[in-house]
């Protein structure tokens, strides 16, 4: 595990994928298993209102909260699986380069002969396959979850959810990678990430209360991750794609704004 | 003989703040240089653009000929480099951060890594955020040596050392030298750049004010001499004596200073029943006060 930068950064990751899946099992299988006491409830829809109804921006745009996709949806993917795969994401990633520049190691890992850029694709690796690996223990629980509760919902179709919470996640990895790597300030960085998910759920949320947001939707990623119903209509291969160029654009930024400047002491 | 490291009126602001003014330094291949000044000079800011951690504002640097920007990759390949203040992975143990760079590195090989873990009394299986701070250094010193590269540059590298451990460090540069691959140190202690580097850059305020052989240095200096006679001593025997200066005579006891060759002052004691006779040895820091120490430095 000490070959290369990669699989370094893996190594450092491990305490904290073990407590974050800890947690992400418990929370999705916790979930899952609070399915029967929904399922009869139909008059829970009531809480839905209209179409315009605030409480969409929560629980996303759902026909019906108590059948599965509907109640998986509302529970899980609008909002909790997402923000909890960010807020690693963009931890991970915005310590990758300004952590490690904050600690003042970079200097020593900089005087053997590996390249700024290698050194920072390395990282977005480590940080994309924790968020895989994170995101396959969420389907994981949410498989066994389903059996447990014998809900009739497809595993193929939970996990392409799931997948394109990981594509989401990586997207804000690689965005507080990218920031993180312009200012080297992890504070800022967290905080820079963080206001940017928050701006982004909220174009996206918020669309079926305010008419005026719906052009901006296109630019929140929050779009490309949910909009689509992955849960019901499977991942969209242009949505996915837009995300993976998404992380692309940015690793190439965060390069590039790494390679120009001065490395902190 | 070559240059290994060539530096052509390097210059780097820090916004109105200039931490190093137009330096002009030629470090030989095989010798141990000594890059002195005190805290602040603009030493570390200096071996932090030759490994392009950070750029020049202007000038240039070359490293074996390549240019410090341009080639850096193929620089720090054959380049090994302790930080001052090191900084290492604190929750990896000495051993798998060792294992790490080497493997950074291309490899080298784990006797030599343990012949110098040994020398220095390394404690690698402990986590490294639970040493002390001169364990810490000892292993980023293992590290600057294991690679056997061809330069090796170190900022400040004894510090936090204890003084057997300081020996045995000294040890190490003599060999690399005996190898005929160079060292290029950072200090702020005379007495360990007199101990161990053959020339002797000085930068204080970012600028390089004296390149020297420690040698010449310290045939320049002077050296304070008292000569202990078995009765007292005439103060006009001692008086006027050529190279000698700051003459006390006090009973049957001379103090003096004596620059460069003490000739005179032997044999004006001759003539007397000497005793005993103490030779301080001078250290840099007197020599630089006395030739840098006021006003505007001089030029090399």
């Amino acid at each position: 595990m000490l070959g290369n930068v990669f699989l370094k950064s893996l190594r450092d990751q491990r305490r904290p994928f073990t407590w974050w899946a800890i947690g992400l099992i418990a929370v999705t299988l916790l979930t899952v298993l609070f399915y029967p006491s929904f399922q009869d409830s139909t008059d829970l829809n009531e809480v839905l209102g209209d179409d315009n109804s605030i409480m969409r921006a929560f629980v996303g745009d759902v026909e019906d909260l108590t059948s599965p996709e509907g109640f998986l949806n509302s529970q899980l993917y609008f909002l909790l699986v997402p923000v909890l795969l960010i807020v690693f994401a963009v931890s991970a990633g915005s310590g990758a380069i300004a952590g490690e520049e904050e600690k003042g190691t970079l200097d020593l890992l900089f005087s053997h002969p590996v390249r700024r850029s290698v050194v920072v694709l390395h990282k977005l690796a480590a940080v994309v396959v924790s968020i895989l690996g994170l995101a396959f223990l969420i389907w994981a629980a949410v498989a066994v979850g389903a059996l447990m509760v014998g809900m009739d919902v497809s595993l193929v179709r939970a996990g392409e959810a799931t997948l394109s919470g990981a594509l989401l996640g990586a997207l804000f990895g690689a965005f507080g990678l990218a920031v993180g790597c312009a200012t080297g300030r992890r504070g800022t960085t967290i905080g820079v990430s963080g206001a940017a998910a928050v701006l982004g759920y909220l174009v996206n949320a918020l669309r079926p209360v305010a008419d005026a947001l719906e052009p901006a939707r296109f630019l929140s990623p929050f779009y490309y991750y949910i909009g689509a119903d992955p849960l019901v209509n499977g991942l969209d291969p242009v949505h996915a794609a837009v995300m993976v160029a998404g992380i692309a654009v940015l690793s190439l930024a965060a390069v590039a704004a790494f390679e120009r400047r001065d490395v902190a002491v | 003989m070559s240059l290994v490291i060539q530096t052509r009126g390097l210059t780097k602001d820090y916004g109105a703040h200039r931490a190093v003014s137009g330096v002009e330094l030629e470090i030989r291949e095989g010798e141990v240089f000594g890059y002195l000044g005190p805290n602040g000079a603009g030493k570390t800011t200096t071996i932090r653009i030759l490994m392009d951690f950070i750029r020049a504002t202007s000038g240039s640097a070359e490293v074996f000929g390549l240019d410090s920007r341009a080639r850096s990759q193929d620089i720090r390949r054959r380049t090994a480099y302790l930080p001052g203040d090191v900084a290492l992975y604190d929750r990896m143990t000495g051993r798998d951060l060792l294992t790490y760079f080497a493997n950074l590195s291309g490899g080298v090989d784990p006797r030599h890594v343990d012949r110098l873990s040994e020398r220095l009394r390394c404690d690698l299986d402990q986590p490294i955020r639970s040493l002390s701070r001169g364990n810490r250094q000892k292993i980023g010193l293992v590290q600057a040596f294991m690679h056997r590269s061809e330069l090796i540059i170190m900022d400040e590298p004894s510090s936090g050392l204890d003084p057997l451990m300081q020996q045995e460090f000294y040890a190490l540069v003599e060999e690399v030298k005996a190898d005929g691959r160079t060292v290029f140190i950072s200090s702020h202690i005379m007495p360990e750049v007199e101990r161990v580097c053959d020339r002797v850059g000085i930068i204080r305020k970012g600028e390089l004010v004296a390149v020297e052989d420690v040698d010449s240095l310290k045939r320049r200096a002077f050296h304070r001499l008292e000569v202990h006679f078995s009765a007292p001593v005439p103060p006009e025997a001692f008086a006027n004596l050529p190279n000698v200066r700051d003459v006390t005579v006090q009973d049957s006891q001379v103090t003096c200073t004596a620059v460069g060759k003490p000739d005179a002052l032997i044999k004006a004691a001759a003539r007397f029943e000497v005793v005993r006779l103490v030779s301080h040895e001078p250290n840099l820091e007197d020599v630089f006060l006395s030739y840098y120490g006021d006003g505007e430095p001089d030029a090399r």
